[in-house]
């Protein structure tokens, strides 16, 4: 009877309690999503991508906010990184064209600048996402399969939500994520993730397919200092020491264990030089403790070695078994995540520039050389056996550095048509030679 | 028109207990006919040679990327080549990923058909067949095939082949006539047939218009030739009995079956030398052979050869390779020759010409002939890291360890979530070189039970450390 009666009053205080947050949230939905709707930008940029070893542009459709009244905009780098033109839709229906300032491709990151003299443009006010927590309220702000000015709501379901790709590694090594089961589409990236207070705590970028409401956003503290880098010098420059880490519960489940494991080490790097290898524990990064016993705790370590500035020193203190040393070495220039790419339209082939995972898998002794990311059926480098994947290390007698010295080379070779041209290749661990005929098919013809 | 043929006999019978071991083979049918089979050739063909064609089955265990096995009962046709037991069959059954278990063998058909039980021998690798040797014969002496060596049949021959039915038609004996529908020059002659048979009759054995038993109906050409495993490429070949007769005679021995063969290895991979080539490099068009790739601490490597080097002859023989198909005969001519001792070439070098010599090695061991070990506790099957792996993974050479090739679902390795395909290189603070030594301390673990145990592995170009939590108790 007892219980009877308390069971009914908390039901009474809870539909009470209803009543009168109902009406509070509606309003503090409305009054958030006033602060940060003016802000909110529809981009539509075409975007450059490589087919089969073809350039094409496509139009394609996202979102981002303005972030200053003479209006930086922050969206995706997935939108608008390599972009011939981007335009944007205001969010008082007036369109405007942007240039990219700059982009980070390991946080996803691009900031615009929109061509516009105007100083009085509306912009949001930037949250933290430090004190964040999972059940808080926010709004997904965006342009959902292309649906510009959409609003969804939902919570936050983790703050700090550690995403692997397929092959075990961080697919952002730099920052966790924000998980909203905020309804968030194709369309809805580089769109803010605000709470409700209209502040901006997040950036939306993902979302798992498979799943119903299940969207990843960029928290805005780690945007934060990405977009004042771009902004103050156009890119984020990073410093590296070629170590990858792993969380300790990798070796061992014994909390008393401190530190990071030390899982791989770029034989191309300062580590390496200075012999340190796998297995090894980092304790500290110039006298600052690391600590990572979980998966979620590696991106405050990577971040420590990235946020030293390229070139100076580090040092590293190290464990290995029952011995411990401080090792000191200059940290070199993290390489972009994703390197350049052109089109050889002579050719019929697409080239990019080396990326550290490529230099990997290739075991190559050197950074130099480029790699064939398409070629075009019928083409002369098809016709020749050039194939996706192939790493070119040489033209003729020439070593390749990069893709401007191949650049360099080739515009030289079809300016004299010169009629053979060797290719030294290099796929996994097989090395070949790859032949082009540069003659026109006319003189092919004739010759026969 | 038939072209000449090469006559020797072709025979199956049986031979009781009582009859001599050393039964003559039988005569030749005579049914020459120049305008194709005759009724009366094909009757004589089937009563001669079906007694000797029997039914594989077989539970094939099939693993797929991730590494999971899962088993199907498959049947398929076996043709009796040897009266001790020896029989021959479609190259499928043994495959990469596919390895076939609880082989049994059913001679005749009816009331006289008798169940054996069949041992996979080493498959060889110069031809897509596979052989089994029937067990618990107690001497008994099984009809049996015999083949003729033709490699001259021409464009629009008749031939005609003997297979099986389906299990529902109790595997009856069937006939079916074809023509020479193409023939393939390289790697080496091949002829084509211009329909697609049954699967039924895949091994099956092939007669020309004379009623001659010429070679079997196969499906690929090893890989060795070139050949795509696997490609169902859906036109049959006619495997000419020259290709698979050395083997029948030396039947690949159930104890060699896990050693490399005598093979010579060089440690080379070559391409032709196009005419543009020897255009581009200066050379005269007369054919050689580019060296593209040597690989580290090989024979090649030892005797000093470069990506570059043009190689224009061979222990005496010359080399001309001007097409990719050419460059298997190269191949071959390495393979065939002997071992551990010096053998002369001609190269050219940055348009110099010089003798020099190279002494070749045993060909290591390919994946096929790996080891493999399961360690039932952990989940856990690896395998030894064979040359032909070690390049298809780009491993350098001193990256030394076991493959992980398949991951039991729930199991400890799951759950620590190996994969297939990783290289473990270190149990706990062992290195580990090879399988003998995983064998090792896989024993080891099992008596010293640890509650985790850290397995340090290579995934793609990188390296990682899992965490592994037997359940001992189970």
């Amino acid at each position: 009877m007892k219980n009877t009666a308390l069971t009914l009053l908390f039901i009474v205080i809870l539909c009470g309690g209803c009543a009168s947050t109902g009406v509070s949230s509606q309003n503090a939905v409305i009054h958030a999503k006033n602060q940060a709707a003016p802000a909110l930008v529809h981009i539509r940029p075409v975007k450059e991508v490589f087919q089969r070893g073809r350039r094409r542009e496509v139009l394609i459709t996202g979102s981002g906010f303005i972030i200053s009244p003479d209006g930086y905009v922050v969206t995706n780098e997935h939108v608008a990184g390599r972009s011939s033109l981007v335009r944007c839709v205001l969010g008082d229906k007036t369109e405007v064209s942007a240039v990219v300032v700059g982009t980070d491709t390991f946080t996803d990151i691009a900031v615009l600048k929109l061509d516009t003299d105007r100083t009085d443009l509306p912009f949001v006010t930037m949250g933290e996402s430090v004190g964040l927590e999972a059940g808080q309220t926010v709004m997904a702000l965006g342009s959902p399969h292309g649906l510009a000015r959409s609003v969804s709501m939902g919570i936050v379901s983790v703050t700090d939500r550690y995403l692997a790709g397929n092959n075990g590694q961080s697919i952002s090594p730099y920052n966790n994520w924000i998980q909203t089961d905020a309804a968030i589409n194709p369309g809805n990236s580089g769109g803010p993730l605000v709470n409700l207070r209209g502040e901006v705590i997040g950036i939306n970028t993902r979302r798992l397919s498979s799943a119903d409401n299940v969207g990843f956003a960029i928290p805005i503290d780690v945007a934060k200092r990405v977009v004042d880098e771009i902004i103050e010098t156009g890119k984020v420059t990073r410093s590296t020491t070629g170590l990858k880490f792993q969380e300790m519960t990798r070796k061992t489940d014994d909390p008393a264990q401190r530190g990071v494991v030390i899982s791989d080490v770029d034989p191309l790097s300062p580590a390496f030089q200075a012999r340190i290898r796998p297995g090894d524990i980092l304790t500290a990064v110039n006298g600052i403790p690391t600590h990572a016993r979980f998966v979620e705790d590696l991106t405050t370590v990577r971040n420590l070695v990235a946020d030293v500035p390229v070139g100076s020193e580090v040092t590293l203190s190290i464990r290995r078994g029952t011995q411990a040393a401080d090792i000191a070495m200059k940290t070199a220039e993290k390489s972009r995540f994703v390197g350049e790419e052109s089109e050889f339209e002579a050719w019929g082939c697409s080239l990019s520039e080396l990326s550290p995972d490529v230099i990997r898998r290739a075991q190559l002794t050197s950074r130099n050389g480029v790699v064939t990311s398409g070629v075009r059926p019928g083409g002369l480098a098809a016709n020749a056996g050039l194939k996706p994947g192939d790493i070119i290390l040489r033209i003729d007698d020439s070593e390749i550095q990069n893709l401007s010295s191949f650049k360099e080379i080739f515009d030289g070779l079809i300016e004299d048509g010169t009629p053979l041209v060797l290719l030294t290749v290099k796929n996994g661990a097989l090395s070949r030679f790859v032949l082009l005929k540069q003659e026109p098919l006319a003189e092919i013809q004739g010759e026969n | 028109m038939l072209s000449v043929l090469i006559l020797t006999t072709f025979a199956a019978f049986y031979t009781e207990d009582e009859a001599p071991a050393d039964s003559p083979a039988v005569e030749t049918i005579s049914t020459y006919n120049p305008d194709g089979l005759s009724k009366e050739g094909i009757q004589a063909a089937y009563d001669t040679v079906s007694p000797a064609v029997c039914v594989v089955a077989y539970t094939l265990e099939v693993t797929n990327a991730s590494g999971e096995a899962s088993r199907r009962n498959r049947s398929a046709l076996g043709l009796v080549v040897a009266e001790d037991g020896l029989v021959m069959t479609h190259g499928h059954l043994l495959l990469e990923n596919r390895k076939p278990i609880n082989i049994k063998v059913t001679i005749g058909e009816g009331d006289a058909q008798k169940e054996y039980e069949g041992a996979l021998l080493a498959k060889p690798d110069d031809i897509n067949v596979c052989f089994i040797r029937i067990k618990d014969l107690d001497g008994l002496k099984l009809p049996y095939a015999t083949f003729d060596s033709v490699d001259t049949l021409e464009l629009g021959d008749p031939i005609m082949s003997i297979g099986i039915l389906s299990q529902a038609l109790d595997y009856a004996r069937s006939v079916q006539t074809r023509r020479v529908g193409a023939i393939l020059e390289e790697p080496r002659t091949a002829y084509a047939v211009d329909q697609t048979f049954a699967f039924g009759f895949v091994g099956g054995p092939v007669f020309s218009a004379d009623g001659r038993a010429i070679g079997v109906i196969g499906f690929d050409l090893s890989t060795e030739e070139g050949g795509e495993i696997y490609t169902r490429s859906g036109y049959p070949l006619i495997f000419q009995a020259s290709l698979f007769q050395p083997h029948i005679d030396t039947p690949p021995g159930e104890e060699e079956e896990k050693t490399p063969e005598d093979d010579a290895f060089m440690g080379v991979f070559t391409q032709p030398l196009t005419d543009d080539l020897a255009r581009y490099w200066g050379v005269e068009e007369t054919g050689g052979i580019v060296v593209s790739t040597v690989l580290p601490g090989s024979p090649a490597a030892r005797a000093g050869l470069r990506m570059g080097d043009l190689l224009k002859d061979f222990n005496g023989n010359p080399i001309t390779a001007k097409l990719d198909q050419e460059v298997a005969k190269f191949t071959r001519m390495v393979r065939e020759s002997p071992l551990d001792t010096p053998l002369p070439f001609t190269m050219i070098r940055d348009g110099e010409t010089t003798e020099e010599t190279i002494t070749l090695t045993v060909r290591p061991k390919s994946r096929r002939d790996a080891n493999e070990y399961e360690d039932e506790r952990l989940g856990l099957t690896v395998r030894e890291v064979t040359l032909d792996v070690r390049i298809t993974l780009n491993l350098a050479e001193d990256v030394q360890g076991v493959i992980v090739r398949r991951v039991q679902s729930g199991s400890a390795a799951n759950q620590a979530q190996l994969r297939p395909g990783m290289v473990i290189l270190r149990v706990g603070d062992e290195a580990i070189a090879n399988l003998e030594e995983f064998e090792a301390i896989s024993h080891k673990l099992a008596e010293e039970k640890p509650a985790e145990i850290t397995i340090f592995c290579r995934v793609g170009a990188t390296t990682a450390f899992f965490r592994m939590q037997p359940r001992w108790d189970d």
